[in-house]
C-alpha cells in the first residue's frame, strides 16, 4: 500500500489485492463482535421494536469478552448501576453507528475491485474510516495483551515464528494507515 | 428516568484516560474535531492524557457530560465523567 494522495475533498489509496482482502477480512470481525444473537434489531425502523430494544433489560453484548468492554466501556467506573443506565441509553446507536461507519470503509473497499482501483475515502468519510480503524486497532490490542507501552515493546521484539507477531504486523499496519490518513487532514 | 432536580446544577467534568493503544495525532484529532478545541489547546490536551494518564477535557451538566462521554467512545477513546 503507498501514495495516500488528497485532492479536493477526496482521498486515495492503493492498496493490493491482499491488502484489501485483510481489511475486508478485519471489518467483517468487527461487525461480527457488534452482532448479538436474539435481540430485537437496534437499527429497525420500527420505532416500537427500537424502543424495545432499548428497554430491554439484557444487555445484548457479550461484556464477558473485554474487547466489548473496552469498546464500550463504563461511564461511571465507580458506579455499575450508573454505568448500566448509560449503556441503556447510549448503546443501541452506538452500535448501530458503528455498523454504518464499518459498511462505509466496506463500500469504498468493494469499489476498488480488490485492488484494480484507488480506495477513493470522501474527506467527509473520514472519521468513519478512522473510528473504524481504531476500534479494530483496540480489538487487536486486547487479543494481543496490549495494557501498557511496555507490552508494545515486548511484541516488538516477537520471533517471527510467533503466532503474535503475524497480528502485531497487522496491528502496526492498520496504525499506519491511521496515521497516514491524518497526516492529509 | 428521573434525576433529582439538582442533577443540572452540580458541575460534572469529563476525563479522557490514557492507553497504549491510540494514537497521539489521533487523539488530538479527535478533541479538535469534537470538541472543536484549537490545534495547540487539543494537543496540549492529549499531552497531559499521555503524560499524567489523564485529563479533564470538558465540563458541564451531567447530561452534557454523558453526551462527550458517548461521542468519546464512539472514537475508541477511554472516557468517563464524575463530579467535578
Amino acid at each position: 500500500m503507498r501514495g495516500f494522495k488528497r485532492a479536493g475533498s477526496m482521498i486515495t489509496v492503493r492498496m493490493s489485492d491482499y491488502e484489501t482482502a485483510l481489511l475486508e477480512s478485519l471489518v467483517d470481525q468487527l461487525l461480527g463482535l457488534l452482532e448479538a444473537e436474539g435481540e430485537v434489531d437496534p437499527g429497525s425502523s420500527d420505532p416500537f421494536e427500537r424502543w424495545q430494544a432499548e428497554m430491554s433489560s439484557d444487555d445484548p453484548l457479550d461484556r464477558s469478552d473485554p474487547v466489548i468492554t473496552r469498546l464500550f466501556p463504563d461511564a461511571y467506573p465507580d458506579n455499575p448501576v450508573a454505568s448500566m443506565e448509560f449503556r441503556r441509553l447510549t448503546q443501541a446507536k452506538q452500535r448501530t453507528d458503528r455498523q454504518r461507519q464499518a459498511e462505509v470503509v466496506l463500500s469504498a473497499l468493494a469499489d476498488s475491485e480488490a485492488g484494480k482501483h484507488r480506495v477513493q475515502i470522501r474527506l467527509i468519510d473520514l472519521d468513519d474510516w478512522l473510528k473504524t480503524l481504531t476500534a479494530i486497532r483496540l480489538s487487536l490490542a486486547v487479543r494481543l495483551g496490549i495494557n501498557t507501552v511496555d507490552d508494545l515493546e515486548d511484541l516488538d521484539v516477537l520471533p517471527d515464528d510467533d503466532p503474535r507477531a503475524y497480528v502485531y504486523r497487522v496491528y502496526e499496519w492498520i496504525a499506519y494507515l491511521s496515521e497516514s490518513l491524518l497526516s492529509l487532514d | 428516568m428521573s434525576r433529582p432536580i439538582e442533577a443540572g446544577l452540580v458541575n460534572w467534568v469529563t476525563l479522557v484516560w490514557d492507553d497504549p493503544v491510540n494514537l497521539m495525532s489521533y487523539v488530538t484529532h479527535v478533541f479538535s474535531t469534537y470538541f472543536g478545541y484549537p490545534v495547540e489547546k487539543a494537543t496540549e490536551l492529549m499531552l497531559q492524557v499521555h503524560n499524567q494518564g489523564k485529563a479533564v477535557v470538558s465540563s458541564g451538566t451531567r447530561e452534557q457530560m454523558e453526551i462527550d462521554v458517548d461521542a468519546m467512545h464512539s472514537y475508541g477513546l477511554w472516557a468517563t465523567m464524575e463530579p467535578g
